[in-house]
């Protein structure tokens, strides 16, 4: 059955996606591991980082640890998700996918 | 137990066996007993790896690690929630678009080599024993609490390991990958429930979380010194010589400690197989990717929450002590002498025995869901990858699901035993957690020995099966012998790191993959396999197929109204 979708991908379609990907992900990582390792750096160099009191008598470090790890997490799983998936859709077969509504016209022409 | 707590308990595990029977796989096939179909849709595998992955070390674990040490136990919560981030920049969508049963099927397939398959399966068993075994002592823990007594002449502890190991292994053995898919994703609705109802009620009744963070970090904190009477107080790793503080890093582990112990369980949550399984389970590779975003935000909600009341507890239950003459033998001085008795207590003080029989209940659904994931995966390893492969490799569809049935009882008797033998009052001294601390040891494993290999298959084509069992055991061993003699090393630095040892396991296995993998020959087909992995084909061909039969069921619907 021929419905207008490409049922496979090229290898050379699929080799730019994934060195494209490798990038994202790599990055991202990158981000994610400095942030995490930014806090005992902070913890071992800044007194202000443990000792002082903001929000309601916590120290930055423990307002880090108790909420603002958990919202720098979510916030990079979007944003690497929707970019990953971003990229997948942008360069990988849309070359004869039919146009669907929500497609922007010509939306192909940025393919490698 | 009195009326209430029993009535709370009774119910949860009555909605969880009733969803288990409802959704019981339908056929004997092994795609619908391991993977329920492939057919689970984004927000129920995300609640059901909520179910799956926040265990008894995470509800009790978390909140007993911050109880006892503070900001130091808020890393456990911020390790386990990181865990997601590599598994959705690396892991999730190509280990989904690959497909197969389990991690070892994954790595054997890709790899060309039955070698591969099973020293993985090696590992795996290893993984999956060393996270049943906490899970049972968290059972043990609640049910000694709750109940308080055993049966047929055993003691509480031993009652509540067997009672709930022999309910989760029936769950599974009948209700397989779809009905425990189900049964999780009920399981963690009810653990989130239990553990917003308890911090909803601490918060109404006065709680204010920073005032407290302020108030008990005034002064140094103390901790029951092992059998003795009396408190001690903990000394700080960053500041020797100074005493601990509940607020501020230092009172178990030093700068090198906090980040040593996050990476080993962020990396650790890539190769863990009951996790890893449930992305099999996902309909596209796009769909497992969303639902690991599902899953961060889930995770930073339950995390968050955890540790403010570990917190509330460290404040509330001091003054508690006086006109609750219950809590007299549970505590020293005012703090409790298992901290993983902080949420369970909580709930009493705040919910009388009804609270307490809401938090156990959770706290044994966290328990029960995670030993249903565990059982399922190793299931899936034993009964696919050795009794399918190698044992008998002609078995029709319903002996290979009899054997993934077999396998779970097995599995689960030698968790039972393994937690029968250990006692978490023997540890309270050593550790600030038991369960969150052995759940660490199946993370390290994880972390050392698959997750390198796991992500070099699928991000470097050169990877090989000779390099894969290398980089395996070069991080298995080096991972067990640095916890071997971290294990026989008193405090400091050095300490702190063999107890935690992937920041180091990890790149030993990498290396090793690596400089084996250069000096052997890829598998011959490792282009098609990265069309798989990283192609998006079907992935399309499936959205395409799920809005044709969208738009086919909306059809029928119009004319079967224009009918009428």
């Amino acid at each position: 059955m021929d419905d207008g979708v490409d049922t496979s991908d090229t290898p050379a379609e699929v080799d730019a996606t994934f060195r494209t990907l490798r990038r994202v992900a790599v990055g991202y990582f990158v981000v994610f591991l400095l942030a995490v390792a930014a806090f005992p750096v902070l913890s071992l160099t800044l007194d202000w980082w443990s000792s002082s009191r903001l929000v309601g008598g916590m120290s930055p470090g423990f307002l880090v640890a108790g909420f603002g790890l958990y919202v720098f997490f979510a916030v990079l799983g979007v944003a690497a998700a929707s970019l990953s998936s971003a990229v997948e859709h942008r360069m990988l077969g849309t070359s004869r996918e039919p146009v669907d509504d929500d497609v922007a016209p010509g939306s192909g022409e940025d393919l490698p | 137990m009195t009326g209430s707590a029993a009535l709370a308990l009774a119910a949860a595990l009555a909605l969880v066996a009733t969803v288990a029977v409802v959704m019981r796989p339908r056929g004997a096939s092994t795609v619908d007993f391991y993977l329920a179909g492939q057919r689970v849709g984004v927000a129920t595998n995300a609640f059901a790896i909520c179910g799956d992955y926040f265990s008894a070390a995470s509800f009790l674990g978390v909140a007993a690690a911050v109880y006892a040490t503070g900001l130091d136990g808020a890393w456990y919560a911020v390790g386990f929630a990181a865990g997601f981030v590599p598994v959705l920049l690396f892991v999730a969508a190509p280990l989904r678009r690959f497909g197969e049963f389990s991690i070892p099927d994954f790595l054997g397939r890709r790899l060309g080599s039955e070698t591969v398959r099973l020293v993985a399966v090696g590992v795996v068993q290893l993984v999956i024993l060393s996270y049943l075994v906490p899970q049972t002592v968290g059972s043990g823990i609640t049910w000694e609490l709750l109940v308080g007594e055993g049966v047929l002449g055993l003691d509480p502890y031993a009652t509540g390991i067997l009672a709930s190991t022999a309910v989760v292994t029936v769950l599974v053995a009948f209700g397989g990958m779809r009905g425990t898919t189900w049964t999780q994703a009920v399981q963690f609705l009810l653990l989130l429930g239990a553990l917003v109802w308890l911090a909803a009620t601490v918060v109404a009744e006065g709680f204010h979380y920073g005032e407290a963070v302020e108030s008990i970090s005034s002064v140094p904190l103390d901790n029951p010194a092992g059998s003795t009477d009396g408190l001690t107080p903990e000394q700080s790793a960053l500041h020797p010589g100074e005493p601990a503080v509940f607020g501020e890093p230092g009172a178990r582990y030093g700068g090198l400690g906090q980040f040593a112990l996050i990476v080993t369980l962020a990396m650790g949550t890539a190769g863990l197989p009951h996790v890893m399984n449930r992305y099999f389970t996902s309909p596209t590779g796009t769909a497992a990717r969303t639902t690991t975003v599902w899953v961060l935000c889930l995770a930073g909600i339950f995390y968050s929450l955890a540790v403010m009341l570990g917190t509330a507890a460290r404040d509330l239950i001091p003054a508690a002590v006086a006109d609750r003459p219950w809590l007299a033998e549970l505590t020293v001085d005012g703090v409790l002498r298992v901290p993983e008795h902080a949420l369970p207590v909580l709930g009493r003080i705040f919910g009388e025995d009804a609270g307490l029989g809401v938090v156990a209940a959770g706290a044994l659904v966290a328990v029960l869901s995670t030993i249903a994931g565990l059982l399922l995966a190793a299931a899936a390893s034993w009964g696919h990858d050795v009794y399918e492969r190698h044992i008998n490799p002609r078995a029709t569809q319903r002996q290979a699901v009899l054997a993934g049935r077999v396998t779970t009882l097995v599995t689960a008797c030698a968790a039972a035993g393994l937690g029968l033998a250990m006692r978490p009052e023997s540890f309270a001294a050593a550790t600030p957690s038991i369960v969150a601390t052995m759940v660490t040891w199946a993370f390290a494993v994880a972390g050392s020995a698959l997750t390198p290999v796991f992500v070099l298959a699928i991000w470097w084509r050169r990877t090989t099966a000779a390099g894969a069992v290398a980089g395996m055991v070069a991080g298995l061993v080096v991972a067990v012998g640095m916890f071997t003699a971290g294990a026989l090393t008193s405090g400091g630095l050095l300490r702190e790191v063999l107890v935690t040892p992937t920041l180091l396991a990890a790149p030993v296995a990498v290396v090793t993959a690596v400089v084996v993998s250069r000096r052997t020959t890829p598998p011959a087909d490792v282009e098609r396999s990265w069309q798989t992995m990283h192609g998006t084909a079907a992935d399309r061909r499936a959205e395409r197929i799920a809005r044709l039969m969208l738009a086919e069921r909306r059809a029928a619907r119009r004319w079967r109204r224009a009918r009428r």
